[in-house]
């Protein structure tokens, strides 16, 4: 099952968190602490980079002691009533008998310092005096004056950079786990250029690695620089708030990527940056008007169209997006390569499946798996069992089978996943088939 | 035995032609076809026509008549897939591998090969084809079938005999399927049998899936129970992605959007038929319906015109949003 490394090294127990003992020690405290009954604050803010183990640590925890971390990003709630909906309701079912344990994770709660969400904040304060589950929350920068009163009633806990020593032993462990074989000074440049970011030099670490036996210097090439990333990001922000075409053109200028590469960031951020429909649909008819100039570079290769694909995508969302979007929205990597990571497996077993079918039925796999897929996978999900020869007859493994009882069979399939740490966004529930 | 083979075989396959006095609805065809068996001077054909009349059925039929019934064992027939065989290579290589050797001990001297959906062939690919019908025509005949005859070249056509399959009538797709439900001892009340056609298209194949479907929960076969089954193999996917646009879900009805494209593999040409469909239900105005089934003419051609599919559709979704919004405001 191909399953992203930082989730899949992610610590099990705390003592497996890297690095920033002295912060981790606090936090281990201040939740014994909570044991004993009486924390000297009921919440704490875990503060510090991107990637060097804050929420990891709270999730380690949490497994390792029996806790359920109920966890809320900042972007699923904008104002008091939400917020009381979805954190005040937990806080109040502290069990005194053990038997479920509760910590509540506030992510990114710098994200909701925004004028929106000013009631959120003053909500969060509330909740943080009357709960009696300990609440943590986390943040990349805590010193917004937003989060002044909140700051009062919590441990900050600072976490900093990991030390790239630290960061290679870590990588080390994976390649082993993983059967790679590298070399120290391979990991050493990979550590290198994450900053101290050890989620970061991960992703990177699967992103060259990922199916190899070993790894050399030369794989880490297709790397661009790290910072790279963080110039897009920039880079977004200029584009989306650009007050000019011209100024949204230029903001892709420095950048060194193809203008295509920079369009499937602009794609992917469009919705959550622009967030009146009427603007979205302007911003998308420009992003499909440069999509058509793309076609028609490649198929005539007609290089001279890519001066009116340029300000009509960068230029295109920065004059549709008029309304600034409700409180905070970062900029995030584009959803279709998570996608691609994450759907992988299911892509291939589909695939396996259209072929049995096509190669008995008579079609194309295309067909076989348009055509005939979900109603096999409906006989099959819903007949009786004692009868069902179906699987047989195309010879379908039970992985295959079960995936067409997951797909087909009903809307179970997704209680699971919401019990398993991640309390999923409370409002945007997928609605009942039709 | 037939409580059994409700979950046993797929009645696509169960109830496929097996002689060509099975096919039905297609007269005129059979009738040429039976004559080509009594002389055996078989040519190359085309078989054209929309998808689920009995094309590939037919060409089995044809060849057990001639053949006898182990006409694939014993190598006298084979078939390849041409929007499978990417490539003229392999189809040529193939070809050659089947049509080389000669089987011994029939008093036929050519066999059969089946090229279906032919018309999933590019240019080049039929022009190299069309080469290898001349090669080995001595040894090998072959069968087209195809949605399009004109998508194939004409110097295909002209070598071939062509049949044009019709589109199955109303009377022929609910006579067929009233036939399987008695032989299957099911109830089927005529609102279900309507609602089967109606949305078979005419495609026997997708009204034979639907009647199976439909027996997997009841022997007692209503409207409510086709419907619930289409909720789940068809239009329940597109239907939910349209309704999370219109509900202001933009980001999950592109997620919903792009496992279509890239998990379901579903060709963006087929997302777009199956949102045509739903379109003229949609809960919005007259006048914005019509903006927007012009928009999505513009997106279908744009797809063919080498467009992104996701990102065209995507365009398409966020107009359908915008319209929906202001319904909601109005309100």
């Amino acid at each position: 099952m191909p399953q992203l490394w930082t989730e899949k090294y992610r610590p099990k127990k705390v003592a497996e968190v890297v690095g920033n003992k002295d912060s981790v020690k606090a936090f281990l405290e201040w939740m014994k602490s909570w044991e004993m009954g009486k924390p000297a604050k009921k919440a704490a803010l875990l503060y510090g980079p991107a990637g060097v183990g804050k929420t990891s640590l709270v999730l380690a925890y949490g497994r390792e002691y029996g806790y359920d971390v109920v966890e809320v990003n900042a972007s699923d709630w904008r104002n008091e009533e939400k917020m009381k909906a979805v954190v005040g309701e937990s806080s109040q079912y502290a069990s005194l008998d053990g038997y479920s344990k509760k910590i509540i994770l506030v992510d990114e709660v710098d994200g909701i310092a925004g004028r929106e969400d000013a009631g959120g904040i003053s909500a969060l304060r509330r909740i943080i005096n009357e709960t009696r589950v300990p609440i943590v929350m986390v943040a990349n920068n805590p010193w917004d004056q937003k989060l002044a009163p909140i700051r009062e009633q919590s441990l900050m806990v600072e976490f900093k950079r990991l030390s790239k020593t630290a960061i290679i032993k870590r990588l080390k462990e994976i390649c082993e786990r993983e059967g790679i074989k590298v070399s120290d000074d391979v990991l050493s440049r990979l550590a290198e250029r994450s900053e101290g970011d050890l989620r970061s030099a991960i992703m990177d670490l699967q992103a060259v690695a990922a199916g190899k036996n070993t790894l050399t210097e030369k794989d880490l090439e297709v790397l661009g620089e790290r910072n790279r990333v963080k110039q897009v990001f920039e880079a977004l922000r200029y584009i989306f708030y650009a007050k000019s075409i011209r100024g949204a053109r230029a903001a892709i200028e420095g950048l060194e990527l193809e203008p295509q590469t920079i369009y499937t960031w602009i794609l992917d951020n469009a919705p959550t940056q622009i967030t009146e429909p009427d603007e979205l649909a302007q911003a998308f008819d420009l992003l499909a008007r440069a999509d058509i100039y793309f076609a028609r570079i490649e198929k005539l290769q007609m290089w001279r169209l890519m001066k009116y694909a340029i300000p009509v995508m960068t230029g295109g969302v920065a004059v549709a997006r008029r309304t600034p979007p409700k409180g905070f929205q970062k900029f995030t990597f584009p959803h279709k390569i998570r996608l691609f990571q994450q759907y992988k497996n299911e892509r291939e077993i589909r695939q396996s499946i259209a072929w049995k079918i096509a190669s008995r039925l008579h079609l194309s796999s295309y067909k076989a798996g348009k055509e005939m897929l979900p109603y096999i996978g409906f006989i099959i999900s819903h007949a009786d069992k004692s009868k069902l020869r179906i699987a047989e007859y195309f010879e379908f493994t039970d992985e295959e089978v079960e995936y067409l009882k997951k797909i087909y069979g009903g809307v179970e399939e997704k209680k699971e996943e919401v019990k398993e740490v991640k309390a999923k966004k409370p409002v945007k529930r997928s609605r009942g088939k039709s | 035995m037939s409580l059994e083979t409700i979950t046993t075989l797929p009645w696509v396959e169960k109830y496929r032609p097996k002689t060509l006095n099975d096919v039905v609805n297609q007269e005129e065809v059979i009738t040429s076809l039976m004559n080509i068996l009594k002389t055996k001077a078989v040519p190359h054909m085309l078989f054209a026509g929309p998808p689920g009349v009995g094309k590939t059925a037919t060409a089995h039929a044809f060849a057990r008549d001639l053949y006898g019934p182990n006409y694939m064992e014993d190598g006298w027939f084979v078939e390849i897939n041409a929007s499978d065989e990417r490539g003229i290579q392999t189809i040529r290589d193939k070809v050659k591998m089947f049509a080389r050797q000669i089987p011994m001990g029939g008093e036929i001297s050519f066999k059969i090969l089946l090229l279906d959906e032919s018309d999933q062939l590019t240019d080049d690919a039929q022009h190299a084809f069309r080469r290898v019908m001349e090669q080995y025509s001595s040894t090998c005949r072959f069968i087209l079938a195809a949605n399009y005859s004109n998508r194939i070249i004409e110097p295909i056509q002209s070598r071939c005999a062509v049949f044009r399959f019709r589109p199955l009538l109303k009377k022929d797709i609910i006579g067929r399927i009233k036939w399987i439900a008695e032989q299957e001892k099911l109830e089927v009340d005529d609102a279900a049998l309507e609602t089967i056609y109606e949305f078979s298209e005419g495609d026997m194949r997708r009204a034979i899936n639907t009647l199976q479907a439909a027996a997997s929960i009841s022997r007692k076969i209503d409207e409510k129970i086709v419907y619930y089954i289409l909720g789940y193999v068809s239009r329940g996917e597109i239907r939910k992605i349209l309704e999370l646009a219109m509900s202001g879900n933009f980001t999950q009805a592109r997620d919903e959007l792009r496992k279509l494209i890239y998990v379901q593999g579903l060709a963006g040409s087929d997302i777009v038929s199956a949102i045509y469909r739903e379109l003229f239900y949609l809960d919005i105005g007259e006048e914005d319906k019509l903006e927007l089934i012009d928009l999505l003419g513009e997106v279908d051609y744009r797809i063919v015109e080498g467009g992104t599919e996701e990102v065209q559709l995507m365009a398409f979704l966020a107009r359908l949003a915008a319209k929906s919004k202001k319904i909601s405001v109005g309100r």
